[in-house]
């Protein structure tokens, strides 16, 4: 299937640990490489750590030791390096996180405006044209509230898409959504992947990662477990754990 | 249909309107009875002057009017004041410097567990002579400093209710801190914290009469002297209490009208 031509490495994560300050370990020596335009899909069990991963990987989580480079950006205490990657990684959120005293032209400019210097103009032509994208381009005036999950989800999207980032994180974008708008949301996603949107996605979503995906890592216990390419992982997983969950999973 | 008469005192509040006028006039009677007991003479046709006279026709504020009008100007300038200091204060509270949360710590702690009475004192005493400032600045920043503290702890509270995932999102779009407060969490955590914060408003109004001790002449001062002089303590008092409540419930019910327009579907 995979016709889809990749860069580089725009990822590096080399054997990083996280341990929570409960005692909880969350990510144990984990490392991987994630190339531009890749689609990168990280399931496993709730508890797993993959949530973790990707917060660390923007820096929302400290990680404890090892090391993490974005497009050639080392993620370390330097406040400017630091910015660089929050700037250049997007993020979308399990709730959405959206500003409920914003409307949605305003939840998708106003970043832009701040941190990317655009004119109110230019901020609110690049929003129109993303709600346009994700399909939603009549609620323009309405608050987050007033709008179904899979609406706020698409916004939020548009929100992170906005500041033009390199990589999209996906964080169980669709787990707090009603059955009947996971679809709408999971089609944007898919058409990211099309453009050649780097991705990296924490899902429950079997059929997504198995349609999208180019790579496939399956976590327990903050340990890859195993991984490869969507075809090897769903037609014949090596290991019987990683066996076990899609059985369990696929039902 | 028809309506039995317990469903329609049911529907027109009726026993709770009868109720409370049945407690009404039993304290009104309860007071004047006391008032009795006592012997007290009345005399509350003595008190219009005080508060205002009209010479040839022109409309001369009396004294309680004059000290109303510096007790709003302490009020205001004080509001003003503890509304930035109580800012100022929570968001050191909750930096990552050590050294702000220290100082915003040691304040709170001595603001709010000494008596107000106390810091007037030890402002007028014994700071303004230091910085060679006036009773009444002197008064103003007592005030202050003493309803900042507990302005701060409002903030504090408003700011920490503010959903995670707001910091978050504003985090990975790249806002500063500076940003992530003024765009982000400040315009979702006053929207939550503006009846308290109009409580502590009124509060400030109310403890302002305190100033009168360092001889600020506000409407507090100038009833204690009227007082003093003509023995109407009961008019005198009843009267600036009934202008302390009506400033009070100014302010609650204009807030409540503004908190109404500018309310937010969350």
């Amino acid at each position: 299937m995979s016709t889809k031509q990749f860069g580089d490495y725009i990822i590096r994560v080399d054997s990083i640990d996280k341990t929570f300050d409960n005692g909880v370990v969350a990510l144990k020596n984990f490392s991987t490489n994630i190339r531009r335009s890749e689609v990168m899909v990280v399931i496993g069990p709730s508890g797993s750590g993959k949530s973790t991963f990707l917060r660390c990987l923007n820096g929302l989580e400290e990680i404890d030791s090892g090391s993490i480079t974005i497009d050639g950006i080392p993620l370390d205490n330097d406040k400017k390096n630091r910015l660089e990657i929050r700037k250049e990684v997007g993020m979308v959120f399990q709730h959405f996180n959206l500003f409920p005293h914003l409307t949605v032209l305003r939840n998708i400019s106003l970043a832009q405006m701040l941190v990317r210097k655009r004119s109110r103009s230019e901020a609110e032509d690049e929003a129109m044209q993303l709600l346009k994208k994700v399909g939603i381009s009549d609620k323009v005036e309405c608050f987050p509230s007033q709008l179904s999950g899979g609406q706020q989800q698409r916004v939020a999207i548009a929100r992170a898409l906005a500041m033009k980032p390199k990589v999209m994180m996906f964080d169980e974008a669709t787990s707090a959504l009603d059955p009947e708008m996971i679809g709408e949301v999971l089609e944007v996603m898919k058409d990211l992947a099309v453009e050649g949107m780097t991705m990296v996605v924490v899902t429950h979503e079997m059929g997504f990662a198995r349609e999208v995906s180019d790579w496939v890592i399956f976590m327990e216990d903050g340990m890859k477990v195993e991984e490869g390419t969507a075809e090897h992982f769903f037609t014949d997983p090596k290991k019987d754990r990683t066996k076990l969950f899609l059985s369990q999973i696929l039902e | 249909m028809k309506t039995s008469i317990y469903q329609f005192c049911k529907r027109n509040h009726l026993f709770d309107i009868s109720a409370y006028l049945v407690l009404m006039v039993g304290g009104v009677l309860f007071l004047l009875k006391g008032a009795e007991d006592q012997g007290y003479y009345w005399q509350w046709f003595r008190i219009p002057k005080f508060l205002y006279e009209f010479d040839d026709g022109r409309f001369i504020a009396g004294p309680i009017l004059e000290g109303l009008k510096i007790t709003l100007n302490i009020t205001w300038i004080s509001l003003i004041l503890t509304y930035i200091i109580g800012l100022v204060t929570a968001l050191m509270r909750l930096s990552n410097s050590l050294l702000a949360r220290g100082i915003a710590r040691v304040y709170l702690e001595i603001a709010r567990n000494t008596p107000l009475l106390v810091q007037i004192f030890f402002m007028y005493f014994v700071v303004a002579p230091i910085l060679n400032i006036d009773r009444f600045v002197a008064g103003v920043l007592a005030l202050s400093l003493f309803e900042g503290a507990y302005a701060s702890e409002i903030y504090r509270a408003g700011i920490v209710a503010v959903n995670k995932g707001q910091w978050e999102a504003s985090y990975t779009l790249g806002l500063s801190t500076y940003q992530e407060y003024r765009y982000i969490i400040l315009p979702q955590a006053i929207r939550r914290i503006l009846p308290p914060l109009t409580s502590q408003a009124i509060s400030l109004i109310k403890d302002s009469s305190l100033v009168s001790v360092i001889a600020i002449y506000e409407m507090t001062m100038y009833a204690n002297e009227i007082a003093s002089e003509t023995f109407l303590v009961f008019e005198i008092f009843f009267t600036i209490a009934a202008i302390y409540l009506a400033l009070a419930l100014i302010l609650s019910r204009g807030v409540a009208y503004f908190e109404n327009r500018y309310r937010v579907v969350s």
